[in-house]
Formats: C-alpha cells, sequence, structure tokens
C-alpha cells in the first residue's frame, strides 16, 4: 500500500514536474504577446485571425496624434535610466550619443576628470563637509545639479535611446503597459532629426498563429507601413494598371538586408517613375515593424506597388 | 491513477513510470513550434496617395562673386515652375541644414532626408570670359543616393530665364515621367482700360508670366491669337476698317500679313500641325463655313458646305482629322472630321452647348467650353466621344488651350461685374487650378510649342 502510494504520487509528482518544467522551457522562447492598434485599421481579415493578430504600434507617424502618449511613456523608463546614469548625465550630452550604453561609459572614463571625480566626490563630500575643496566643489556641485536639470530633456531622449538595452530584461515581464510604454519610446528618436536607423526590437507577435499562411496579417501591416512613405507621381487620369514590384530581403530587425531588386525594366518614362517612387518608398519606411513569428515569411517576399483595381 | 491498456502485448515491459515519462515527452515535442519553408509571397500594396514630390532647391551657386544674383533668380524661377505645376512641394530654404557650396561632390544625404526631401537640385551659374553664361546643374535622388540628372548649358546672360525653365523641363520629365513644357510662352489679348471702353492689344510673355511685350497697338480690336506649332508666327483676328480679317504675325520680324482676301468675315483661325496651313472659318451670307488656305500657294479649299454655323476648327497633332464646332444639328456641338474634308461626326452629346475645341497635342482629348445650366464651364472629352469630363465650372470660363506636354490648360474667366477676365490653368485631371498673373485683365490665351 505504501509503495502504491509512492508510486501514484510520483508518476504525479514527476508529471507535474514535466509540465511545468516543458512550460518554463518552451515559453520564453515564444514571443510577447498581443498588444492592441492604436489607429483605426481597416483590415479585411478573419474573425478568428483576429483575435490573434498582434499590432505593432505606430512607427513614428507623424499624422498621428502620438505626444500625448510620448510623454507619458517617457516618464517611466526614463526614470529608471535617469536613475542610474544621473552622475554621467552631462558626460552623455556631451558626446553624440550612439544607441549602446556601452561606448557611452567609454567617453565617461576618457573625459576630462573634473566632472567624474566631483560626481564621485559628491557622494563622499556630503557625509564628510568638512573636506579640503569645499568652496570649489561646491560651486562645481551646484554647477552639475544644474546641468543635470538643463538637459534633462535632452538625455531623455538621448537616454531613451540607450535604454532599450538595459531596461528590457528588466521589463521581461508580461506588464503590457509597461511594454507600451518601452515601444512608444521609440517614436521620439524616430522623429528625432538623424537618419540612423534604431535598434528596434524583436518585434511583438502572437505565439499562436492559427491561419496557415499569415500574410494577411504581415503583409496588411507591411502594406499599411510602406504605404506611409509612398509618395505616388501623379499619373493624372490616365494612368492605370501600373505596376511595380521588388524582391526584398529583410532582417529581423525589419530593415534591408540589401537593395530591393526590381522586377522587369520599366517601359515607359512614367513607369520608370513610378518604380523608383515605390523603391524610396520600401526604403524610406524601414525598420518595418513585423511579427517575429513570421519571419520566416516576410524575410523575404515580394511587394507589388500598383495601380490595378481588381 | 493511469493504468495502461492491458490489451496491450508489448514484449518488453514498459513500467508506468516509463510510460508516463514517454507519453509527457511527447507532449513537450509536440509542442516545439514547427518550421515550414514558404514560397516567396506577393503583397499587394494598393493604396498610394498622390502626394505632390517633396523637392530642395537651395540657391545656384555663384561661379564668380558676381554670379549670386543670377544663381538665385534663377533658383527662384525653377522653384515656381515646378510649385505651379502642382506636382511638386519645394521645401522652404529656411528649413535646409547645410549650405551647398560645391555642387561637385556628393551631398550629404542625412541632411536632406531629415528634412524629408526626396530629391534635391544643385547648380551653380558662373560668367565665363567671354560674357557667355555657364549653368550647371545635377539632381540627386535622396533615398538611393543615385543623380539622376546633370548638364551644363551655355548662353547669353540675358537669356538666364530661359535656360532656367529649360532646367525646371529637365527636372519636371526626370521626376515625372512626363513631357514638360515650362519652356513655352503664351500669347493673349490684354485688355485695359473701363469696361465699356477696352483697349485690346496682342500681348506675349513667357508662360509663368515674365516678359510681358505687347504686339500690337490696340487700335484695332484683336481676338482669338493663334500659335504657329512649328515657326514664330501667330494667327489672330483683326477688326479693321472693314470686315474682320485674319492676319499673320512673325514674332521674330514684326512682319504683318493678311491671311486670304476673301468676301464677308474671317473668324477663329488656327494653324496647322506642320505650320503649311491656316484653317478658319468663313462666313458668307447666313451661315460660315471651313476654309483651309495654304499659307506659301495661298489657294484655299473649302471644307464645309452646310447651312449652319461651322466655326472654331482645330487639327489633331497628326494633321488628318480636325474638330470643330457645328449648330447643324440645332445647337452647337463638336464633330471631328477628316481634315480633307468628307464626313463629319458629331462626338458631344451632354445637356448643353459645346463651343472652342481644340485638340491636345498628345492628341488623346479634345478641350471645349461648355455652357449649360447658366454655368460656363471647361472640359475634355476623348476624340471619339467618350470619357466626357468637367475640370472647372463657374459663372464664366472660356477659350481652353493645351501646354505643350497635353496636360495643362489655359483658359480664361470673367467674374463679371466691374472686373475684367484672367487667366487660369489647371491639371487636365481638374486639379491645380491656379490664376496666371497678367498686367491688366487677360483673355482669349494661346499656348506656344516648346521652345527648345
Amino acid at each position: 500500500m505504501k509503495v502504491k502510494v509512492n508510486k501514484t504520487l510520483a508518476a504525479s509528482i514527476v508529471l507535474h514536474v514535466l509540465v511545468f518544467g516543458w512550460a518554463l522551457i518552451s515559453f520564453p522562447t515564444r514571443a510577447l504577446p498581443v498588444l492592441e492598434e492604436e489607429t483605426v485599421a481597416v483590415d479585411v481579415i478573419s474573425a478568428d485571425q483576429l483575435s490573434h493578430v498582434m499590432a505593432g504600434t505606430k512607427t513614428g507617424d507623424k499624422k498621428n496624434p502620438k505626444p500625448v502618449v510620448e510623454k507619458v511613456a517617457d516618464a517611466k523608463p526614463v526614470d529608471d535610466a535617469v536613475g542610474k546614469i544621473t552622475e554621467k548625465a552631462p558626460v552623455v550630452t556631451d558626446t553624440s550619443p550612439p544607441p549602446q550604453p556601452k561606448p557611452v561609459e567609454k567617453p565617461v572614463e576618457k573625459k576630462p576628470d573634473p566632472p567624474k571625480p566631483v560626481a564621485e566626490a559628491k557622494p563622499k563630500e556630503e557625509p564628510k563637509p568638512v573636506e579640503k575643496k569645499p568652496e570649489t566643489t561646491d560651486p562645481i556641485a551646484e554647477a552639475l545639479k544644474k546641468e543635470e536639470k538643463k538637459p534633462p530633456p535632452k538625455p531623455q531622449v538621448e537616454a531613451a535611446k540607450p535604454p532599450p538595452q538595459p531596461p528590457k530584461p528588466k521589463e521581461r515581464t508580461f506588464d503590457q503597459t509597461k511594454i507600451a510604454a518601452l515601444l512608444d519610446k521609440r517614436d521620439p528618436s524616430r522623429q528625432a532629426v538623424t537618419g540612423d536607423t534604431i535598434n528596434s526590437n524583436a518585434a511583438l507577435g502572437t505565439s499562436k498563429g492559427s491561419a496557415a499562411d499569415n500574410s494577411a496579417t504581415w503583409g496588411a501591416m507591411f502594406q499599411r507601413q510602406v504605404e506611409r512613405c509612398w509618395k505616388k507621381p501623379f499619373g493624372g487620369i490616365e494612368s492605370q494598371n501600373q505596376e511595380a514590384a521588388f524582391t526584398i530581403r529583410l532582417k529581423r530587425d525589419g530593415t534591408l538586408e540589401a537593395a530591393p531588386i526590381p522586377e522587369g525594366t520599366p517601359a515607359t518614362p512614367y513607369l520608370r517613375v513610378y518604380s523608383e517612387s515605390a523603391l524610396r518608398a520600401i526604403i524610406e519606411c524601414q525598420p518595418y515593424n513585423l511579427p517575429a513569428a513570421y519571419f520566416d515569411e516576410w524575410k523575404f517576399f515580394t511587394p507589388v506597388f500598383t495601380e490595378r483595381k481588381s | 491513477m493511469t493504468d495502461k491498456d492491458p490489451s496491450l502485448q508489448i514484449p518488453f515491459r514498459l513500467s508506468r513510470r516509463q510510460l508516463v515519462s514517454g507519453m509527457a515527452s511527447l507532449g513537450a515535442i509536440a509542442g516545439i513550434p514547427v518550421r515550414l519553408a514558404y514560397a516567396q509571397k506577393r503583397i499587394p500594396i494598393p493604396e498610394g496617395d498622390f502626394v505632390p514630390l517633396p523637392i530642395a532647391i537651395p540657391n545656384f551657386v555663384a561661379g564668380t562673386p558676381s554670379d549670386g544674383e543670377v544663381g538665385a533668380g534663377v533658383t527662384q524661377v525653377i522653384t515656381n515652375n515646378l510649385k505651379r505645376s502642382g506636382l511638386f512641394a519645394p521645401i522652404d530654404q529656411a528649413a535646409y541644414l547645410e549650405k551647398v557650396v560645391n555642387i561637385d561632390v556628393v551631398p550629404q544625404f542625412n541632411n536632406w532626408k531629415s528634412i524629408n526631401a526626396q530629391a534635391l537640385v544643385t547648380g551653380r551659374m558662373t560668367r565665363q570670359a567671354d560674357g557667355r553664361l555657364k549653368a550647371e546643374f545635377r539632381l540627386w535622388d535622396i533615398a538611393t543616393g543615385q543623380p539622376l540628372a546633370g548638364q551644363q548649358y551655355f548662353t547669353q546672360p540675358e537669356n538666364w530665364r530661359r535656360i532656367a525653365h529649360i532646367i525646371s523641363d529637365q527636372i519636371y520629365e526626370r521626376l515625372t515621367g512626363e513631357k514638360a513644357y515650362f519652356d513655352s510662352r503664351v500669347v493673349f489679348v490684354d485688355e485695359t482700360g473701363a469696361k465699356e471702353r477696352r483697349v485690346k492689344r496682342l500681348a506675349l510673355m513667357d508662360q509663368d508670366g515674365a516678359n510681358v511685350r505687347y504686339l500690337t497697338r490696340g487700335s484695332d480690336l484683336v481676338l482669338t491669337p493663334r500659335f504657329s506649332p512649328s515657326t514664330q508666327e501667330i494667327t489672330y483676328m483683326e477688326f479693321g476698317q472693314g470686315d474682320p480679317r485674319v492676319n499673320l504675325l512673325n514674332i521674330e520680324t514684326g512682319q504683318r500679313e493678311i491671311v486670304g482676301n476673301f468676301p464677308g468675315m474671317t473668324f477663329s483661325p488656327r494653324f496647322s500641325p506642320d505650320g503649311q496651313r491656316v484653317i478658319m472659318s468663313l462666313q458668307q451670307g447666313g451661315n460660315s463655313n471651313l476654309f483651309v488656305m495654304d499659307l506659301r500657294s495661298k489657294s484655299t479649299t473649302r471644307l464645309t458646305d452646310t447651312p449652319a454655323i461651322d466655326t472654331s476648327p482645330s487639327y489633331a497633332p497628326d494633321g488628318a482629322r480636325i474638330c470643330f464646332e457645328s449648330d447643324r444639328g440645332g445647337k452647337p456641338q463638336i464633330y471631328v472630321m477628316p481634315a480633307t474634308g468628307g464626313q463629319a461626326q458629331r462626338i458631344s452629346f451632354g445637356e448643353g452647348t459645346y463651343s472652342t475645341p481644340v485638340w491636345s497635342p498628345r492628341g488623346d482629348y479634345i478641350a471645349f467650353t461648355k455652357q449649360g445650366g447658366g454655368q460656363f464651364s471647361i472640359g475634355i472629352i476623348k476624340p471619339d466621344g467618350s470619357g466626357e469630363r468637367i475640370l472647372t465650372s463657374g459663372f464664366h470660363n472660356e477659350g481652353p488651350t493645351f501646354a505643350p506636354n497635353g496636360r495643362v490648360l489655359m483658359f480664361f474667366r470673367d467674374p463679371g461685374g466691374s472686373g475684367g477676365p484672367s487667366l487660369f490653368t489647371v491639371d487636365i485631371s481638374g486639379r491645380f487650378e491656379q490664376r496666371v498673373a497678367t498686367p491688366g485683365f487677360a483673355s482669349d490665351p494661346a499656348w506656344s510649342p516648346l521652345l527648345s
């Protein structure tokens, strides 16, 4: 009897361990779950696809009244970042900030000594007011404080760029608001003046796609994103049946791996201009925010820019 | 308690535990996502909006210190041309991030990308030692970093406006795929004075309104000036001492002659595409018919012989057919007929009366004035009568004329009241309607072919 109980108990324990172990192992390999789309997207997709649809957030759509969200979003992660880098904040603004925090730390070390030892001296001096250079450090400390306050709008944006790395491992929880904040924070850097592409997040995607072919979802996302940039040439009232197709390869972060390859050569000057406008649109709108779950589908495909209404 | 199927006749012994863990592993294996190989997908992108192409045109660099003014002038003319076409959106120079000083180096595309320019025009004007002016320009595609066009021109310094128009044409053609029209002129009837005693003079100007000069003195009433497609000649109607006459005027030499000597009034003259003949309507008695006169041999041919009023003829660009206005069916309508005469076919069937038809230089449309429902409209229709489309409508709109590329129409509009008529342009899609500035009131425009 005892043995029997032990056996069932053992079997039960083993089963439980296996199930939990499997869950532990397999869940993190899946991408983060669904976010709600903010704009009114009109897409013809089936109802159950709708329930599985992930939506990337808007990536810097200028027409979108984003500022409100941005400010809220900025507040959260910047708090973390500023808390981390306060002492180096004035130094950060001096250097042109690369998106990674590591190179930022290097110039910190190279920077002239006064800010750093003062920064270090600051906390040291607080407990020990009696020091050899209180007069000199005080104004410097005040200057430091002033500098910290002065460029907080700047390091907020610039600190917004480095922290994709540090806060990301922190926020690997299922807290959707924080994820939204993380994503939204990309927008100010996107709208920033430089044309550098930033590290995009691993795109959000659903873990389950019940459709056999998910091109309706990521295709619609790609179409929306590239249409924002597409400045179609004016064909007047005769431009029917124009079509320009390209073969493109995308990397995981949504940027182009190589220049898009046009299909065929344009037959007329107008078709050439049409094709060039589509090419510009593809180049300008990268990086594309597409679901990582379907990367194998969208890493190599053919967008077809067309006037044919059929 | 998972009891296994007792009928399971297996040769090896499977303990409960082994079975259970085996099933669990199977479950774990089943949970591993399956990677399929996908074929390359075609994604249609059907919705793009036409947006005027954002283009950056910094001031042309001065090759020598004294060329700054002509550089700025050329840039201004180019920017105006492109903007008025409606297809481009030149970016304000105040927004530029860098000043172009050397056009021979590859630009810093990031600086232009960040102000959202899609194309960049750089240029330089240099006064040469022999007194000529050298103009160079380059057109860059910002997204791909490729040069799209580049040219250099030599000309007399006073022709700087024409160079600017020629450069605008190059930019327009490369970026829209259409033939351009900036290097052309417009002849029109300039009207000044009180409404009851208007002084009407023939005037000639660049298509952007610059360089206005008067061709007649205004002592006689002038109407319907028309350009020759191949020579520097204008034909027009003049109300002199006797009957109104069709005249021919050479712009360069100023030489004038009367076209033919007909009994009766001659109206609405137009050149044939080869510039060798003038077609016009001749009024005899109560009706008017179409006649063609060869300018060299002075021989005339009658084209129509009906008791109706046939007037306002216009040649197709291949010279094989003509369109004209006739009221043989009751009200004025548009008819198409072979250029040598023959059976005329009516093509306009809408509500109202149709007049002043003019065939597009591209041959694909005929523009007309339509009157109906208390409104005057300008519209276009295909030569077979299909695809009628009204471009603008109002109290008064009349007298369309096509730009050399067949895309833009100019017409005149009289707002009524104490004012006077003005010239307007509109694209054949009905968009980009805008006024053309003239020194006084203006009517009856006619667009020249491209000068270059």
